[in-house]
């Protein structure tokens, strides 16, 4: 006698965590459906691996075309797959396109999530179906306690963190209003390999081990003396999961409680590399220099890069979910980066051997 | 022409509404140039304005505030010195059946208002309408502008969210932009689905002979109630200072919905328990209970100081739906 196995839905399957958590369900039995916008290229790089055609016996996940931004879509998906859990992590998720794309960014992160816990609504599943929202640490903005745990005043600093603000606040009222299971995780910084390749971890890596392989010059990036707190996305995403099976909803925060600049992470990717890297100058005029026999200027800042409000420090308290799940991060910070590095150096190596024999490598530019 | 003798101007969005009306003659009375919006303006027939009677001295047009390219284009021809944001989906219980279109005509609006400033003249000072529910349940202690936000309706969430967009505009391109988050203000330009209205306006048909029952929901919840038309002033006052920075406007006094009604009846010298009965199915899905301010930043900083205060908001209301003279300001 088995129990049917449970349905998942994930709104952003395509995106870094969307990828570690669809393969994190089924590798819990789940049955496991994910939406993604459609594209004229492909987007689907990060989930090809847990991809089957459906057409096969035993075939646990499933692609479905829908957008944030298109309520029929949702209703439609919902109502076909009868969801028992929900996650929201689709989203424009960067904090420095927020302020070029700012009602775009209102509309698929902020009314988004109103769409989603509509069409649970809509469709009677208020009881059923269970909602992840994916809130974030740069609701904190402008830091009102250090460090900051579910508790502290949001103070959201970039068009970003205020669309993430409502999603957050229309969670927490549809779970008052209407007594849904709808909770909030409040993630701090999670990287990993497939972090997108426009974010300052994934960004480093990369050109790192670019330059290591002589594919590229120079690294230029913002505020170099920005704190954070980075994790793990692997280990982030169990919490996800772990949130939505408690006796009732409760929104947590989720961080290592570390934290480290941008320039120590550019040192800790540098050591991996076997490169060491001596820094001088200060602010738009600090420069990183390869420390060989003739240093050469491999760091650079672009005041491009610079925020017109920066957020400058952000460090989580996850007590909580240590205390009430037991939820701890097993992934350190170095191992995050000699993961990170290692794959990146990996795909460095091959446009290497690829240029070498006469073909021209993608190169990627932002 | 001098610079100091060209009339300033402003733009009131959304000048169809109570607030929109009392502040249009407030600028008017200052030697404004006033300019006012609505969805549109061809079929509206500013009730508000014509009662006050300065529907003629007032310029309107149709401004879809969601709508960007309608906003840029009628910022760039109005080019006023002063916008005031005070459109939008307004009510509180409607934003539960309407939850996207209040985000939408609200936060979205907001976003456009200030985008479009960005894109035609930073100089250009902004007020944003707040609102007090985004404080939510308060408890005992009076909220200001330090307190926490803890929306608790559709409503709430959309205007924390706009006034957050007003916060990231101002610290990130430093736009003179502010909110005014005001607590409960009434005048008898409020529409009856407001439940302060619906008490007068039931009061006074039963004083003329009306059988009828007043049904309301909760009547145990507490708010700072105040007059509209000493509040318009203050956000006024708020873009006419140095520095821009969001404002809690209220009288500081809270008392129960019930103390409401009792001084509505008792001016219309009846008692208000033979007529008043509590539905519950009137009662929001979630509803603050208490709402207490403290107005201290305001009267420090904007000397502004409400005179009408308590029970007197409600015997002005109710003097002016018996059609009782009542001065306007």
């Amino acid at each position: 006698m088995s129990q049917p196995r449970k349905v998942a839905l994930i709104t952003g399957v395509t995106g870094q965590d969307g990828a570690y958590l669809a393969e994190f369900l089924i590798n819990k039995g789940y049955i496991v459906h994910g939406i993604k916008r459609r594209a004229s290229s492909f987007n689907t790089a990060r989930i090809d691996h847990l991809y089957r055609d459906p057409h096969e016996d035993g075939v646990r996940f499933f692609l479905h075309h829908g957008d944030l931004t298109d309520s029929s879509s949702l209703i439609r998906i919902i109502q076909q797959v009868q969801p028992d859990e929900i996650y929201n992590l689709a989203a424009q998720s960067h904090v420095a396109v927020s302020f070029e794309e700012p009602e775009y960014t209102a509309n698929s992160d902020a009314l988004g999530a109103l769409r989603v816990l509509e069409a649970i609504r809509i469709l009677g599943l208020q009881k059923k179906t269970r909602f992840y929202q994916a809130s974030t640490s740069e609701l904190f903005g402008l830091v009102q306690e250090i460090p900051q745990k579910e508790t502290t005043p949001f103070y959201p600093r970039s068009p970003y963190a205020v669309a993430k603000l409502y999603a957050y606040w229309i969670t927490v009222n549809y779970r008052e209003a209407y007594g849904m299971y709808a909770c909030n995780g409040i993630l701090f910084n999670h990287e990993s390999p497939i972090r997108g390749e426009t974010f300052v971890t994934r960004k480093i890596t990369r050109a790192l081990a670019r330059i290591k392989l002589g594919l590229q010059e120079c690294l230029y990036l913002g505020n170099m003396n920005s704190l954070r707190d980075w994790g793990h996305a692997k280990d982030y995403v169990e919490m996800q999961w772990l949130m939505l099976q408690q006796d009732k909803p409760e929104d947590f925060v989720i961080a290592t409680g570390v934290q480290y600049s941008v320039r120590d992470f550019v040192n800790a990717a540098a050591k991996e590399l076997s490169m060491n890297i001596r820094w001088e100058g200060k602010d738009a005029d600090e420069v990183g220099y390869l420390d060989t026999q003739t240093p050469r200027a491999i760091v650079r800042v672009d005041p491009r890069y610079f925020r017109p409000t920066e957020v400058e420090t952000l460090l989580g308290d996850a007590s909580k979910a240590k205390n009430k799940l037991g939820w701890t991060p097993k992934i350190t910070f170095e191992e995050l980066v000699s993961e990170m590095v290692r794959e990146d150096l990996k795909s460095a190596e091959r446009d290497e051997l690829v240029n070498r024999h006469g073909y021209k490598s993608m190169d990627y530019n932002e | 022409m001098s610079e100091i003798t060209a009339p300033r101007r402003a733009l009131i969005c959304g000048v169809s509404g109570q607030d929109g009306a009392y502040l249009a003659k407030f600028l008017l009375d200052k030697g404004y140039e006033v300019w006012g919006t609505s969805r549109d303006a061809q079929m509206n027939v500013f009730a508000g304005l014509q009662t006050l009677g300065v529907r003629d001295q007032i310029k309107t047009l149709s401004m879809s505030p969601v709508d960007f390219r309608n906003v840029l284009q009628v910022i760039s021809e109005i080019r006023p010195h002063e916008i005031y944001n005070l459109g939008g989906q307004s009510s509180v219980g409607l934003s539960f059946e309407q939850p996207l279109e209040t985000m939408e005509s609200i936060a979205f609006a907001t976003l456009n208002l200030l985008e479009a400033i960005r894109f035609v003249d930073s100089s250009i000072r902004f007020y944003n309408a707040g609102s007090s529910e985004c404080f939510g349940d308060t408890g005992g202690s009076p909220a200001d502008e330090s307190t926490p936000f803890h929306p608790k309706s559709p409503y709430a969430v959309a205007k924390a969210a706009a006034t957050w967009h007003v916060s990231v505009y101002r610290e990130s391109y430093g736009i003179f932009a502010c909110t005014g988050m005001l607590f409960n203000h009434e005048s008898p330009l409020r529409p009856e689905r407001f439940v302060t209205k619906k008490i007068v306006a039931a009061a006074c048909r039963i004083a003329q002979g009306s059988a009828e029952k007043l049904m309301l929901g909760n009547i145990d919840i507490r708010r700072d109630w105040g007059w509209a038309p000493e509040y318009v002033e203050a956000m006024w006052r708020m873009l006419n200072i140095n520095i821009p920075e969001d404002f809690v406007i209220a009288t500081g006094i809270t008392q129960s919905l019930r103390d409401f009604i009792a001084t509505v009846f008792a001016e219309a010298g009846l008692d208000w328990r033979d007529h008043v009965v509590s539905d519950p199915s009137l009662r929001r899905l979630s509803d603050p209970l208490q709402i207490c301010a403290n107005p201290g930043k305001a009267r420090k900083l904007l000397a502004w100081e409400p005179s009408c205060l308590g029970p007197e908001v409600a015997r002005k209301m109710y003097k002016a739906e018996c059609k009782q003279p009542i001065p306007i300001d």
